[in-house]
């Protein structure tokens, strides 16, 4: 493991790849034949998207597998089995609000629901109530594995929140809301926070890798929902208040 | 070529950000060797490359194709093959999807090989399908989806308190991971198929709950595995 081998095991992780994609692109093939019969010109550049999905995704793969892993896995090890194991919540926050900040997808949500309010509610707003948002919900996840929470109560009383702020919030934002879930669960989220976690439960006495390593995503889907809930009442004062 | 520029920008904006924390951390915190930050820079970039590939692939081939047979499938007005495609929507985009791979990758490492990586991959995968109709199903039957989501949610609340508690946080982060670049743009693209064949529903008001019904499924089909593995 000390020899710099960043193509190991690369072979593996095409052949992955290429079973990831293929029932995709053969059920494709399927319903060209059958009933959509597009023209082939097209048909070969469709192909030539796939190849390059397929080259990205090999990237993508290898790349996770010999930089985030291991680098979370290791910074989680040493604040799990440091005394300051607390920095962790502060730290998570950090990271959480870092990585919404920087993501594009996210930018792109808050454009749109600075459209839907029709300019009310301001598109920076809505990208800092964002990023904190998932702040907290990582700065929440890492004090779980610290403290050992339960892990259910806190999701449970999440979703219960949502269904409550559903009541008081424009109808549009809670459209947007549950279609935004998915903006801050992207590819850092899954590689970085979560060997992050996995690293601190694997090296805290007493913590169970399986049962307080996961979860963290959970936790952070469930930010945005909440986060546009809340601007969705605040649009609905807002709207309210002018008329 | 525009495009691939703004979409390199795009993704490296979002990623160095970390890559900066990540190295401090690791050169002044731990201490790591020259081949450890090499590999982790080296690793990165290829990260940059691969997303932006993967998704300049995904926009002009696996989207345009989704989008075919979006628009050709409600043609047929049989409502068995309209079921039946959503359902193998949902899951194939599910087998395909990065991040799914990404933790139940890790998911098998993490529990030596307890949790496998495929058969979770294909629980997964059945779980969206199978909602992906379930919605599809909804729109056309008029269904309001709020019955939908309390359905599902209670079912999700009902069958934690059976499931073993390692299985919790894993069906939870699975419902997170499935709506992803390759999923979200299928199943949308699937919704404003049915609906705009069907007539007298907007795209907007009844597409909307494809996503948020799509991620019920995993958590109830990883829940479901945990119960049967626990028998």
């Amino acid at each position: 493991m000390n020899e710099f081998s960043p193509l190991e095991g690369i072979g593996h992780v095409v052949l992955d790849v290429i079973l990831a994609l293929a029932p995709l692109v053969l059920f494709f093939i399927a319903y060209q034949v059958i009933s959509l019969r597009l023209p082939r010109a097209y048909v070969t550049g469709l192909f030539k998207g796939i190849v390059i999905t397929l080259i990205g995704m090999v990237l993508f793969f290898q790349g996770v597998a010999i930089a985030f892993i291991p680098a979370g896995q290791s910074i989680g090890a040493y604040f799990g089995s440091s005394d300051y194991v607390w920095a962790l919540v502060p730290f998570g926050f950090f990271l959480g609000f870092l990585t919404t900040y920087a993501e594009p997808a996210v930018r792109v949500l808050c454009y749109q629901i600075e459209q839907s309010s029709s300019g009310y509610i301001r598109g920076s707003l809505i990208l800092y109530t964002l990023s904190f948002g998932v702040a907290v919900s990582v700065g929440l996840g890492m004090a779980r594995i610290i403290y050992g929470f339960s892990f259910l109560p806190l999701m449970i009383a999440g979703y219960i929140l949502a269904i409550l702020l559903i009541r008081f919030a424009d109808r549009d934002f809670v459209a947007i809301a549950f279609d935004s879930g998915g903006v801050a669960t992207g590819p850092m989220a899954v590689t970085f926070l979560m060997s992050l976690a996995v690293g601190v439960a694997a090296s805290m006495e007493g913590r169970n890798a399986v049962t307080e390593g996961f979860g963290l995503i959970a936790f952070i889907a469930l930010a945005p929902i909440l986060s546009v809930l809340v601007l969705g009442i605040l649009f609905k004062h807002k709207k309210g208040g002018k008329t | 070529m525009q495009d691939y520029k703004e979409t390199f920008k795009e993704v490296l904006q979002a990623i160095l950000p970390i890559c900066i924390v990540i190295l401090l951390l690791q050169v002044f915190l731990l201490g790591a060797s020259v081949t450890e930050v090499l590999e982790f820079i080296f690793g990165a970039a290829m990260v940059v490359v691969g997303i932006a590939l993967f998704l300049i692939g995904v926009k002009i081939g696996l989207l345009p194709m989704g989008e075919a047979i979006g628009a050709e499938m409600p043609k047929s007005g049989s409502l068995l093959i309209i079921v039946a495609v959503a359902f193998f929507f949902g899951f194939l985009t599910t087998v395909a999807e990065p991040d799914v791979r990404v933790l139940t990758m890790m998911i098998d490492s993490v529990s030596g090989g307890g949790i496998a990586q495929t058969p979770t991959i294909l629980v997964i995968a059945v779980g969206v399908g199978f909602f992906v109709a379930t919605a599809i199903l909804r729109i056309i039957y008029r269904v309001p989806i709020m019955y939908l989501l309390a359905a599902g949610y209670g079912g999700v609340i009902l069958l934690s308190f059976i499931t073993p508690p390692e299985f919790l946080p894993i069906a939870f982060d699975a419902g997170g991971v499935t709506t992803g670049p390759i999923t979200v743009p299928f199943i949308l693209a699937l919704g404003v198929g049915v609906t705009s064949v069907l007539g007298g529903r907007s795209a907007l008001s009844d597409g909307f709950g494809l996503i948020g019904l799509a991620s019920i499924g995993p958590i109830l089909g990883v829940m479901l595995m945990g119960v049967v593995t626990a028998l």
